[in-house]
């Protein structure tokens, strides 16, 4: 009696299945973002999650080496909270993706200092003001010729490029170059390769604060720009901005929002003129570079085994797959499957990562499918790697000899078993190098995935920058992570090579 | 040639097959009974090897019919798709092949070479599919290598695991394409030694090769192709010592004395 049995091919494809779902399972809950959290029920609160950046001291940031996110920002919003009775979640994420991460549902509300103006109170519902600040020109010490806005013309600026400031910036004719931050921007100050920075007065004076820096100033008012900061949220969560407003409306009452005022400024800027009297100095104490190095080392561990390590393991063993069957498509007979194997290739190989990226989490919710952070991080890399190491693999399997095609065909393979017990396990001796290629790159590549709400060693050394200032320091510190992991593949690669070298004669 | 009967093992009827323009074999008919050895000669070119491969259907004619054992293909007909690829495959399991650059995976050892087809497409019983190679292996002269692999013997040796690889197949012919003429001439004989016993055991075998001398000794019957077409068939005295065409006279004149 023969049975019939699924092609093994086919078992190992199974089997990798169910590999990926238990890894995607067993996953700590805190390296995904938080899937859709809805509680509506009389028991249970309200899970609101909220967008911040986590690097805009005093606003949103971290103490050092703490994984709690605080400031100004963070204690306000948590009053609103205890006052509407919500339950929040933090999702912390470059500002430039914010509004993005707030349009596809995955935050609820952003709390950044979030400038109220006319393009966002048509898109977005906007609370009532929470902070008034004041807009200041920032300079380097030495610079003499820009104290107004009118002197910002032809000069250039450092800014967010999605923020109010840069708006502001452009409308007074000056040139926006984009950064992630205010820390950022001041670098770029410091270095001469922008002349200014606009931002509040409070931002400002916190960052001359904490650096000690003498080499920037503020060197004037941005007449007519005093703003005012909300909370924003999407247009058709009226309920929660409604419950926002009065929960704002009551702490303002009750003297609340002027004790989280008082605590970060010596002033209270949650009234309109409070924003003048802003006294920051005494606000956080500097750390030395070894302190920083030494609060900030175990947290970007964590990033690495949390997020980089797993999610390019399991990006390449997904998107090793897919080269497979992509590559087979490819050199088909069928010219619909060819043809579909190169218009893949061509599209992923032609565009930027970062916007396939951005497309698979920002753009599929519009379509309705909402992924996890962590599943949408492995489909886009997944599709990339598999973009390229098709290619690859099609490459190595026209390189077998027709000879051992024939000779499989003579004894009786059929096609699978042609490709896995002969053509594959020799095609793997010439695709190792360049596959090791690809696998580096998707390491390093990972890095982007802070735009998805992911906290990798890449973001932590972010958050840590904008914290501390270092970012030389903490960038080459998160740089020797990658170095160190990518030497240990590389030496595997090595063994692998050698021993897939074994059976050909020398 | 006679009409084809019952009795005969290979039964070949009007093989075309054209590469693009160019047509290599042109109607050929063969036929040999159980138990003989067929050597093809001829020129290169002449379509002896494109024949033989068109037994196996490793290549695939374009018309005619190619029948071994009780399985028997009629290419003009053959229908598309899957029933069409199980005729193939059923006509492809009556033969074995050795190739002339012997084509042993590199990365299975002699033995797992040896029973790959059997275990795998064949589904023996691994342990008696072991056995069988390991008496094979013994009549080839290789029982001591079993576990080298193909990268570690002679060039005389790997064709001989070759040829181990094609009988384990159980097969009802076995077919040799120029088996010697990518080896150094003083390892030829220890191959053609083995084909020898092969005949002489009473496998059913169809031999292209240029050695004269092994096709004098071991063929019952040599066919000598050219442009396509058999134009020579007969025992070996005949088609070697007296051929009729001014064509074949030429070639074994030149086979014989190159220089």
């Amino acid at each position: 009696m023969r049975r019939r049995r699924w092609p093994g091919w086919l078992r190992w494809a199974a089997a990798l299945a169910v590999l990926l779902g238990v890894a995607g399972a067993l996953l700590p809950a805190s390296a995904a973002a938080p899937a859709v959290v809805r509680q509506d029920g009389q028991d249970d609160q309200r899970v609101v999650r909220v967008g911040t950046e986590g690097t805009y001291p005093p606003f949103s940031f971290h103490e050092s080496g703490s994984p709690e996110v605080t400031g100004y920002d963070i204690e306000v919003i948590k009053a609103v909270a205890e006052e509407a009775g919500w339950k929040l979640e933090f999702v912390e994420t470059q500002w430039d993706a914010i509004f993005p991460a707030l349009d596809a549902g995955r935050i609820d509300v952003i709390a950044n200092q979030v400038s109220w103006n006319d393009e966002r109170a048509a898109k977005y519902g906007l609370s009532d003001p929470y902070t008034y600040s004041e807009g200041v020109i920032v300079t380097r010490a030495d610079e003499d010729d820009i104290t107004t806005l009118a002197d910002l013309k032809g000069r250039t600026t450092a800014q967010s490029s999605t923020s109010n400031w840069a708006q502001v910036a452009r409308d007074a004719g000056a040139k926006v170059e984009a950064v992630e931050g205010f820390a950022q921007a001041a670098a770029l100050l410091r270095q001469g390769r922008v002349d200014a920075i606009l931002n509040d007065n409070i931002a400002a004076l916190d960052y001359l604060a904490n650096t000690g820096s003498k080499d920037v100033k503020i060197a004037g008012v941005a007449e007519g720009q005093a703003t005012e900061q909300v909370l924003a949220f999407r247009q058709d969560d009226a309920d929660l901005l409604a419950e926002a407003n009065a929960a704002l409306s009551a702490l303002a009452a009750d003297g609340t929002l002027s004790k989280i005022s008082e605590k970060y400024f010596k002033a209270d800027v949650s009234v309109e003129g409070g924003a003048a009297d802003v006294d920051v100095s005494e606000a956080r104490q500097r750390s030395s570079n070894w302190q920083v190095l030494k609060d900030e080392a175990w947290p970007m561990l964590e990033g690495v085994v949390r997020i980089t390590l797993p999610l390019t393991a399991i990006s390449f063993a997904v998107g090793l797959v897919l080269a497979v069957a992509v590559a087979l498509a490819r050199i088909s007979r069928s010219r619909i499957l060819s043809g579909l194997a190169r218009g893949f290739i061509s599209v992923i190989r032609g565009t930027p990562l970062l916007l396939q990226l951005f497309i698979v989490f920002f753009g599929l919710p519009e379509l309705g499918i909402k992924l996890d952070s962590f599943v949408a991080a492995v489909l886009a890399f997944g599709l990339n790697v598999a973009g390229y190491a098709a290619e690859i693999v099609r490459s190595a399997i026209l390189a077998v000899p027709k000879g051992q095609f024939e000779a499989a065909q003579t004894i009786g393979l059929d096609y699978a078993q042609t490709l896995r017990r002969i053509v594959f396990p020799q095609a793997l001796r010439t695709a190792v190098p360049p596959l090791s290629n690809t696998l580096l790159s998707l390491l390093k590549d990972t890095s982007l995935v802070s735009v998805l709400l992911l906290t990798d060693v890449t973001r932590v050394a972010q958050v840590a920058a904008g914290r501390t200032n270092e970012f030389l320091l903490l960038y080459a510190f998160a740089g020797l992570y990658y170095w160190i992991i990518c030497t240990l593949l590389s030496a595997a690669q090595q063994r692998l090579e050698t021993r897939l070298d074994r059976y050909v004669a020398k | 040639m006679t009409g084809t009967t019952v009795a005969d093992e290979i039964r070949v009827r009007g093989l075309t097959k054209s590469f693009g323009d160019s047509p290599v074999l042109r109607g050929v008919d063969l036929t040999a009974a159980r138990g003989t050895s067929t050597v093809l000669l001829g020129p290169s070119g002449s379509g002896k090897t494109t024949l033989l491969r068109s037994l196996n259907v490793l290549e695939r004619p374009d018309a005619g019919v190619v029948g071994i054992g009780d399985v028997e293909v009629d290419f003009a007909t053959l229908p598309g798709g899957k029933a069409g690829l199980r005729d193939i495959a059923r006509l492809r399991a009556q033969s074995g092949f050795v190739f002339q650059s012997h084509n042993l995976f590199p990365h299975k050892t002699v033995l797992e070479n040896v029973v790959e087809g059997p275990v795998v497409a064949q589904r023996r019983p691994k342990d008696e599919a072991v056995a069988d190679a390991r008496v094979l292996l013994e009549q080839v002269g290789l029982a001591d290598r079993a576990d080298a692999h193909p990268f570690q013997l002679s060039g005389g040796q790997q064709q001989r695991v070759g040829i181990a690889r094609a009988l384990a197949l159980r097969p009802e012919v076995v077919l040799f394409d120029e088996p010697t003429s990518a080896l150094d001439p003083e390892l030829v004989g220890e191959v053609l030694a083995v084909i020898r016993d092969l005949a002489e055991q009473g496998w059913t075998m169809v031999v292209v090769t240029h050695e004269i001398h092994f096709a004098r000794k071991v063929a019952d019957q040599v066919l000598f192709l050219d442009g396509g077409r058999i134009v020579e068939a007969g025992p070996p005295d005949q088609v070697l010592e007296a051929p009729r065409t001014e064509r074949a006279r030429q070639f074994l004149r030149r086979i014989l004395d190159p220089g």
